[in-house]
């Protein structure tokens, strides 16, 4: 396929003209579509928006979105996209990669991420197989479950998302359904708007390969448990700590009923605070920008480093 | 007098051999003298035996002597492993009494009792201060005035005064009560301001100096002294370090850090480098500027942590499957490692590629004297970075140079795509056009003649010696120091110090190779840079003098391997 040279379409455009390689009907879509969406809501310039991908089908959208993107290595867009936010806390950074990508390869960059609390959202394309290598079984695919495209059942237990996010210190955790594009679009608005580390796990199915979660397992099961009287907000730490264990039994229910919808909504010290105890400049001026040099010459001077050691 | 003075501290780990020996080479720094150390320690925070040798002498020394003139034994077992390498003329300061001439008889116990009742302590709370008795016995042994040993000691416990006063009382103590019956006549020397410092400093002073921003690291030895150094001086040079969950994270921060627009750096060992290496790919792909600082220690595997190695030169050159263009460089002595760190940011922003700096172990816990690097000379080059407004903006857009314009996130109509695929020059990834492939490949494999055009000399390789000697000696990394030591005592030999190992700068080493017998030094069991040359120039050197016992070079040995009148294909050096 060819991708047309320079996308950059129209003016204010979240979306790139690059042909979207995705099989028809693929979950991936409404994620777009929605990130889209959630983006032309909170209007941030296309110029300081940031888009990390993995590897694999889902982590190929920074392509399509009209943003800088990095696509990186498989299963460490979570841990560049928090390095860029890092390096330049001005930008309004997002990270998305598939749940092979997030918590097989990746899962290392998953606990310590939820450790430092970057203020930045990630979203996993949860479809229980790896669809790009031709399905084989991904860690949120259920013990005992044979999608069609592998060979023997799955023995492993799976990786719950919600529960691990929780877990490692991710102080937003929600879960939605990429064809429930208004659900997920709004989800998508409040994990940016979320002052800390945001994990948005999407119910993504893949309609080549796993025929087991489909739209059809899907529709009938999900139902918003903020609609059904859950608040996720904790205001100071000991209303955290009063709904981390709520949090965790609601992330635990799969069955015929599945819930979506924000589980954690927790404020807190975000990492750039917290690297302000140790660097009390960091953040106030721009290190991207900052010159580091006048006409060649360095502007930092080490010499009263060189004194400490005479 | 004696031209070079020899001391060792040995005991268990933990029990204050490395301040003991830090503080006498301060000392002797202070009082003008060159001073350089090597630190022979185990993987393991506290018990296992080490020592730490310091020599000193007016003139510049770039190794360590297997003599040894005092040796400070902190416990029984450093007495029986060292006392026979303590010279004829040496002395033995140590605790309890010895049936040996050497033994210089301190009377610690009274010593440390009268200070204890001045201070209204118990004896036992002065145990830990037993080494600066020693200390104090050595300086007055060289004839070196109290004052100046008092002076260091009220330095390092800056933040402990009664402490620091407890020391000094013992060293006065010491230098009244203890009459020694040998003393060493240091040939004297005049004060210059020297810094005494390792590897990890001066790469740390070069990553402040040349404005880098992000570092990512996880803890190796001995990389992470380093990285621990920089923590200590970011608050005041505003700048971030960043521990990471492991090596992969530390690459691929760093990466992701550089494309956002910083200057940014990781600094690992084998093993880390090992897990590194798919994110080197990466970098080479995506033409991203990062700089890698691998320190090589003794492997494979984990190896011996503490121990030193040349053994990655091959690794740090192919690593990373597929091909891509990289720099190596590797730095000799710790000024090299300076003026190499800032170089390193340099290349790596001018042309968009990997660089990595190859250091070595003796490098990183070998602390010597230096002279203030000096900051004139010192230029920073971003190359074709684009932090203002544009439009029509392509990362990987085809130049001439094959280096493209660089925009970063938040730059207006710079919006950047970043892509570990083969791409077109917008970044995107959905063409497999062989006509594209070839295009990209000539254009960032093409980076690595530019370079080799661009670097100067001196950054290549350094000669030393006649040019019209028959013998030259090439080497690399820390294997230089012992080499020039001893050049200047064999005229005979040339040295030749390949410092630049990708690309390989094949006609400068033609030039000062052509036509003379070569022998290879360095610090591996196979020869590697031996194995570099022949592929790179088709030269073969006649013999290949290695050591891979862990232990750098000794000054003896090198003389002595390289006194010889024949030397075999392969000499093995295993001095410890």
């Amino acid at each position: 396929m060819l991708s047309t040279v320079n996308p950059p379409a129209k003016p204010q455009s979240y979306k790139t003209n690059v042909e979207i390689d995705w099989c028809p009907g693929c979950g991936d879509f409404g994620i777009l579509n929605a990130l889209v969406l959630a983006l032309q809501e909170l209007k941030i310039p296309n110029e300081n928006v940031v888009l990390t991908g993995g590897i694999g089908c889902s982590s190929k959208i920074p392509h399509y979105v009209n943003v800088n993107t990095l696509h990186t290595l498989h299963g460490r867009s979570l841990a560049q996209a928090q390095a860029v936010k890092i390096a330049n806390p001005r930008l309004e950074v997002i990270s998305a990669s598939g749940d092979g990508d997030g918590l097989g390869i990746g899962s290392a960059h998953f606990v310590a991420a939820g450790r430092r609390n970057v203020d930045m959202t990630y979203i996993v394309f949860d479809n229980g197989v790896y669809g790009l290598t031709k399905g084989q079984a991904s860690p949120t695919l259920p013990y005992g479950e044979m999608p069609k495209s592998i060979e023997t059942e799955n023995l492993k237990f799976p990786v719950n998302p919600l529960f691990l996010g929780l877990a490692s210190g991710f102080t937003f955790v929600a879960r939605s359904y990429s064809y429930n594009i208004k659900h997920l679009k709004e989800t998508l608005v409040k994990a940016m708007k979320h002052r800390g580390l945001a994990l948005v796990d999407v119910m993504q199915p893949c309609v080549t390969y796993n025929n087991i979660n489909t739209k059809e397992f899907y529709d009938p099961r999900l139902y918003d448990i903020e609609k059904e009287g859950w608040n996720p907000v904790a205001n100071n730490e000991s209303e955290y700590k009063q709904k981390i264990p709520q949090a965790v039994v609601k992330s635990l229910e799969w069955g015929d009923r599945i819930p979506m919808g924000v589980f954690m909504d927790y404020q807190t010290e975000t990492y750039d605070q917290k690297l302000q105890k140790l660097v009390p400049a960091y953040g106030k001026k721009n290190y991207v920008m900052e010159p580091i040099e006048s006409s060649g010459k360095p502007l930092n001077d080490v010499t009263e480093l060189m004194d400490s050691f005479c | 007098m004696i031209h070079d003075l020899n001391l060792m501290v040995a005991g268990p780990q933990g029990s204050g051999i490395n301040f003991t020996s830090d503080t006498f080479a301060k000392v002797m720094a202070r009082e003008g003298y060159h001073v350089f150390t090597n630190a022979e320690l185990f993987s393991t925070i506290k018990g296992e035996h080490s020592y730490f040798r310091v020599r000193v002498c007016k003139d510049m020394i770039r190794s360590y002597s297997e003599r040894i003139d005092i040796l400070i034994p902190l416990d029984a077992k450093s007495v029986m492993l060292h006392a026979k390498e303590l010279s004829k003329d040496g002395s033995i300061i140590f605790e309890d009494s010895l049936e040996d001439p050497r033994h210089a008889d301190i009377p610690y116990k009274e010593i440390l009792q009268t200070v204890a009742t001045k201070f209204g302590k118990a004896l036992s709370e002065l145990n830990v201060m037993k080494n600066t008795v020693a200390l104090a016995g050595a300086t007055k042994m060289i004839g070196l005035d109290k004052e100046k040993l008092k002076k260091v000691i009220s330095e390092n416990f800056a933040s402990k005064p009664t402490i620091a006063s407890m020391n000094n009382a013992i060293v006065d103590e010491v230098y009244s009560e203890f009459s020694p019956t040998r003393t060493f006549d240091l040939e004297p020397t005049t004060y210059k301001k020297r810094m005494f410092i390792n590897s990890t400093h001066a790469v740390g002073m070069g990553k402040v100096e040349a404005g880098m921003k992000f570092q990512s690291y996880y803890p190796i030895t001995p990389a992470s002294d380093e990285s621990n150094y920089l923590e200590r001086v970011m608050e005041r040079y505003d700048f971030v370090v960043e521990q990471t969950e492991d090596e992969i994270a530390a690459i691929n921060m760093a990466v992701a850090a550089a494309n956002t627009g910083l200057r940014s750096a990781t600094s690992t060992s084998g093993p880390g480098f090992s897990l590194m290496v798919e994110a080197l790919s990466y970098a080479g792909m995506t033409e991203t500027p990062v700089v890698i600082f691998y320190y090589q220690r003794a492997g494979p595997a984990t190896g011996m942590p503490t121990r030193h190695e040349q053994g990655d030169l091959k690794f740090a050159l192919s690593a990373g499957h597929g091909e891509f263009p990289r720099v190596i460089i590797a730095p000799g002595d710790h000024k090299e490692a300076f003026y190499d760190t800032i170089e390193a940011f340099n290349i790596a922003e001018e042309y968009q590629l990997p660089v990595i700096v190859l250091l070595d172990k003796a490098m990183a816990m070998s602390n010597y004297t230096v002279d203030p690097f000096d900051l004139s000379k010192i230029r920073i080059n971003r190359g074709k970075l684009v932090l203002s407004e544009t439009n029509g903006y392509l990362r990987y857009k085809f130049e001439e140079d094959g280096v493209s314009p660089r925009s970063v996130p938040g730059i207006k109509g710079g919006l950047i795509t970043i892509a570990g695929d083969e791409h077109d020059e917008d970044g995107h990834i959905f063409t497999e056009d062989a006509d594209n492939r070839v295009k990209m490949m000539d254009k960032r494999m093409h980076k690595m003649e530019s370079v080799l055009k661009a670097v100067n000399a001196d950054t290549k390789v350094k000669f030393y010696g006649k040019p019209t000697n028959k013998k030259v000696i090439v080497s690399w990394g820390s294997s230089k120091g012992p080499i020039l030591d001893v050049l200047d005592k064999l005229g005979e030999y040339s040295l030749l110090q390949i410092r630049m190992m990708e690309p390989f700068p094949v006609e400068e080493v033609m030039k000062f190779l052509k036509g003379k017998t070569i022998i290879a030094i360095e610090q591996n069991y196979t020869g590697q840079l031996a194995d570099l040359l022949k592929e790179k120039t088709g030269l073969e050197v006649s013999s290949r003098i290695v050591k891979f016992n862990g232990r750098p070079f000794a000054f003896e040995e090198m003389v002595e391997v390289l006194s010889k009148s024949k030397l075999e294909k392969r000499e093995v050096l295993t001095y410890a």
